[in-house]
């Protein structure tokens, strides 16, 4: 009885607060119910870890070894006693199950009013669209603020896993499966979004930010992701590329160096200087317009060798390049085609803004 | 009877000339092909701690990477293959054999009054397994290297990941697994069939329980996760379509599997170390070990309780939730048991008169640290909780309280316990204190960072914690624990370096060690340093092995005998 008040004035003096010294600032409705729960773990916990190792310090000095004694004597048990040690953490952690259970229905019981946004994750990125058929590629996660948001999470090829920590939420991705997680932002301001479930290379790049807005400006942000595109003008496609490289960069360069796939620098060349690329089964094509855009399309369909013959794997997903629409498959295409225009005197790809290439007094495409 | 030549030693003062099973006979082949317990065990011990040099140099570059943020390894695949090989070989190559295969092979028959354990042939033909697979394993480097973690999940295992070490790694992890397998027969059996006269099941040392209880876990869990890497090889070969989604397969099946083994192995690695804690913490108190039958009975119970509580590794896998709820529930039952051996250990020290040389520095830093991973555990036990907790470097912390904190550290305590007794010569107590303090701390330092690190949101398995897509705040934040945990991840590599280098001297230049320099009462302190080939010439009958009653302290030997005027059991 005693140990039911202790422990419930230990869970009054933690008290709701969140964050602090073990968590980051929490973001969401339920991150203050989950620091409560590990608060009050991490209580019991100290004062176990006290209490044990102030009674082993506290003997291992007032019965340390003085003289050669064989046997001290002693008792050798005491059932009342050991059955007392055996009862509290019983007590203990049936209490420390129910509280770690109560959290759990709110984290995996979304509202049904809850706004869906689509995750798909592949190697190393993740993409999210949005109910109004926009997407963003980058690992960047919009949402509103006081609205439930249910993310449907899939995934392209091999486990991962989003994990929010200001959120205090995780869900794994699995290929073939759909899951869920989902939150209620309760501040503006960005968040840490990551891959949590290890997925090859470039795991620890498979890295975002959630930004949460009010709802006014998600709807803009929203609106924006969705026709930007349409925005930039024919001339500046290629910028707008540059941006979008960045969904492929991870097994592609520009710099000649292959990596998974061909560098996009020899794609650049064979396409300037109307030359052939290798298959892998043996025949070979003419890199122009009509070979990037199925390979873009269907990369499946015309598996690319290097000089010395060697196959690359067939890892690039289908959905990658569709998911894209026309304009945006076309402004990829456009940036392979100038790509010497988009480097530096050094060689390195020039930063583009999103703003600086959308026009907004562009007559609607 | 009174006492044979090896039941009551009073060694001569002179270097012993007797013949003990070091020098019984001669030659590599007398070590390679020896049916000797004593030396199977010193062959595993040696093959073991290599192996941890290994598994340590792993863990050291892997730290190396992490000190700053940054790229120290250009491609981010050499890191993935540093870390995948520091879990495969600390998990498999030496956590898991480390103390039945290594110090439970030497000391078991001896606590037992036999020559031997019950097949002797086969216990050399595990050795030649975990060699076999310690080759496999290593040899993986060489087709390629494994870049899939020690948990090998499908589908990057199965199809997502290029390099070819991954089959000679499953082939690795199902050889070991006989060798495992065979190993916990051998024992279960020996300790059925050659328990001396007196030896009541109650009466055994506790250690020889914790073994037991492993053993039933060795033959039980083991051939699931044979089963499951051979499948996966398949999968990964012929597509054969059970785990890969891509042909059909489900992933989560493998994990089911996967942790189906993987769970019972965390106490195939911890409950043997509880069996050497055990006896250290009795035998350097010099009091009868407290609540003898509560300890004995949670190894069983933490052995029966571990095969369903796999699911606490998947609550976010996307198994369903009711499991989810079922399995924390199970869970939090194996907190008990440990929570009972604990507590025990503090009572056995009560009113003791306790020594702190290193064994027992060993066996109070396990206490503590077993504590730490003890009670971490509630909170990834708790749903809650554990859901953000889940793939971060709190489990990373967690575990290696549990791991390292746990079982390698009662493991060297265990060494330093019964070193006089296997190699018959003492080490520096002052340099084994020195080494305990920096282990003790560099280990605090490198884990306890790691939980704030894991509850702050750092994953898992991440080579870089920077980079375009980091803030920068994250980057800052985490780089500070990160730096810390790097510091004390070297000062504990060169505490474990100077372990070795302390125990190597004794070798040449160590004390001659008493048969029994503690003042243990169990069997094996009551033959020589180092043993005989035959350990004892006729089984002796034994009493309660924790009544050090019948001890005194000899000055000249510099060490127990026997008291003169107390009769051996089974005297009349």
């Amino acid at each position: 009885m005693s140990l039911l008040l202790l422990a419930s004035s230990l869970i009054a003096q933690t008290g709701r607060t969140g964050g602090g010294f073990w968590f980051p600032e929490p973001g969401s409705s339920v991150a203050t119910e989950v620091d409560f729960v590990f608060n009050v773990i991490t209580q019991i916990c100290i004062f176990f870890f006290v209490l044990i190792v102030a009674l082993m310090v506290i003997f291992c000095f007032k019965y340390r070894r003085k003289e050669h004694v064989a046997d001290t004597g002693g008792a050798t048990h005491n059932t009342i006693l050991e059955l007392t040690w055996t009862g509290i953490p019983i007590i203990l952690v049936i209490l420390i199950f129910f509280l770690g259970l109560q959290g759990y229905v709110r984290i995996i019981t979304p509202p049904e009013n809850s706004y869906e946004i689509e995750a798909m994750a592949r190697q190393w990125s993740w993409t999210f669209t949005y109910p109004n058929g926009a997407q963003d590629f980058d690992s960047v996660l919009h949402v509103p603020v006081g609205v439930p948001v249910k993310i449907n999470l899939r995934s392209d090829d091999v486990l991962h896993a989003l994990f929010i920590p200001a959120f205090r939420v995780k869900m794994d991705a699995v290929p073939g499966k759909n899951t869920f997680i989902w939150f209620q932002a309760i501040q503006e301001g960005e968040y840490p979004l990551y891959c949590a479930e290890y997925c090859g290379t470039e795991h620890s790049q498979m890295v975002g930010k959630v930004i949460a807005y009010n709802a006014v400006e998600f709807e803009e942000v929203i609106e924006e992701l969705n026709t930007w595109i349409d925005k930039v003008p024919d001339e500046k496609l290629h910028m707008a590329g540059r941006l979008l490289y960045n969904l492929c960069s991870a097994c592609h360069t520009t710099d000649g160096k292959a990596l998974i796939g061909p560098s996009f620098l020899e794609t650049h060349n064979k396409f300037k200087d109307g030359g052939t690329r290798k298959l892998a089964d043996g025949s070979s094509v003419k890199v122009d317009e009509q070979y990037l855009l199925k390979s873009i399309l269907s990369p499946g369909d015309q598996i690319a060798a290097s000089d010395s013959d060697k196959a690359y794997p067939r890892s690039m997903p289908p959905g990658l390049g569709r998911q894209l629409g026309d304009r945006k498959v076309l402004a990829l295409i456009e940036f392979i085609k100038r790509l010497p225009e988009l480097k530096d005197s050094d060689g390195k790809l020039i930063s583009v803004k999103r703003s600086e290439i959308v026009e907004e007094a562009a007559e609607p495409q | 009877m009174t006492t044979s030549d090896t039941s009551n030693p009073i060694p001569s003062q002179d270097p012993p000339q007797v013949d003990n099973y070091l020098t019984h006979s001669t030659g590599i082949m007398s070590w390679l092909g020896t049916l000797d317990h004593k030396r199977i065990g010193v062959m595993y011990l040696c093959s073991i701690l290599t192996a941890f040099f290994f598994g340590g140099l792993f863990a050291m570059l892997v730290r190396a990477e992490l000190m700053f943020p940054g790229k120290l390894f250009e491609n981010p695949d050499t890191y993935n293959v540093m870390f995948t090989m520091h879990g495969v070989i600390m998990v498999f190559l030496v956590i898991i054999p480390s103390v039945p295969a290594a110090l439970g092979n030497f000391v078991l028959p001896i606590m037992l009054g036999a020559k031997d354990v019950a097949f002797p042939r086969l216990n050399l033909f595990s050795y030649y397994l975990w060699v076999t697979g310690a080759v496999l394993a290593v040899s993986s480097v060489f087709f390629g290297g494994v870049d899939t973690g020690w948990t090998i999940y499908v589908p990057y295992s199965s199809s997502g990941s290029n390099m070819d070490g991954i089959l000679p790694v499953t082939f690795a992890i199902f050889v070991l697994g006989f060798s495992s397998i065979f190993t916990g027969i051998n024992f279960i059996v020996t300790i059925h069939r050659l328990r001396p006269p007196g030896m009541t099941w109650f009466r055994m040392p506790l250690f020889l329980w914790a073994i037991y209880a492993t053993g039933i876990l060795q033959v039980m869990a083991t051939p699931v996760i044979g089963i499951t890497v051979l499948l996966l090889a398949m999968e990964r070969m012929f597509h054969i379509g059970i785990f890969d989604p891509a042909y059909g397969g489900d992933p989560v099946l493998f994990q089911h599997f996967f942790w189906f083994y993987s769970h019972p192995a965390v106490y195939i690695m911890i409950l043997p170390a509880m069996g050497i804690i055990s006896e250290l913490i009795s035998v350097h108190s010099h009091k009868h070990i407290f609540g003898y039958k509560f300890i004995a009975f949670s190894s069983v119970a933490i052995a029966i309780f571990s095969f369903i509580v796999w699911g606490h590794h998947m609550f976010v896998s996307s198994q369903s939730p009711l499991m989810n709820v079922i399995f924390s529930a199970i869970t939090f039952s194996v907190a008990i048991p440990s929570a009972i051996k604990v507590f025990n250990w503090i009572a056995t020290l009560y009113k003791g008169s306790i020594s702190l040389n290193t064994p027992m520095l060993y066996a109070l830093a396990f206490i503590v640290l077993f504590t730490i991973s003890g009670l971490t555990g509630l909170h990834l036990g708790a749903l809650a909780t554990d859901i953000h907790l889940h793939d971060t470097y709190f489990v990373v912390a967690h575990f290696h309280y549990t791991m390292m904190g746990g079982s390698i550290i009662a493991m060297i305590g265990g060494l330093h316990h019964w070193w006089p007794k296997m190699t018959g010569k003492m080490y520096s107590e002052f340099w084994g204190r020195i080494a305990f303090t920096m282990v003790f701390i560099g280990f605090n330092l490198t884990f306890f960072t790691q939980f704030m690190l894991g509850s702050k949101g750092m994953p898992r398995r991440y080579q870089d914690y920077s980079g375009e897509n980091w803030s920068l705040a994250q980057t800052e934040l985490f780089a500070q624990y990160h730096w810390w945990s790097s510091i004390g991840a070297f000062l504990t590599g060169f505490g474990f370096i100077l372990v070795a280098i302390y125990l190597l001297h004794s070798l040449f230049k160590g004390k001659r060690a008493p048969a029994n320099p503690w003042g243990g009462r169990s069997l094996e302190w009551q033959c020589a340093s180092p043993p005989p080939h035959d350990n004892f010439s006729k089984p002796p009958t034994v009493g309660d092995c924790y009544d050090y009653s019948v001890l005194e302290w000899d000055e000249s030997e510099q060490g127990y005998r026997w008291r003169a005027d107390v009769k051996h059991p089974g005297e009349e």
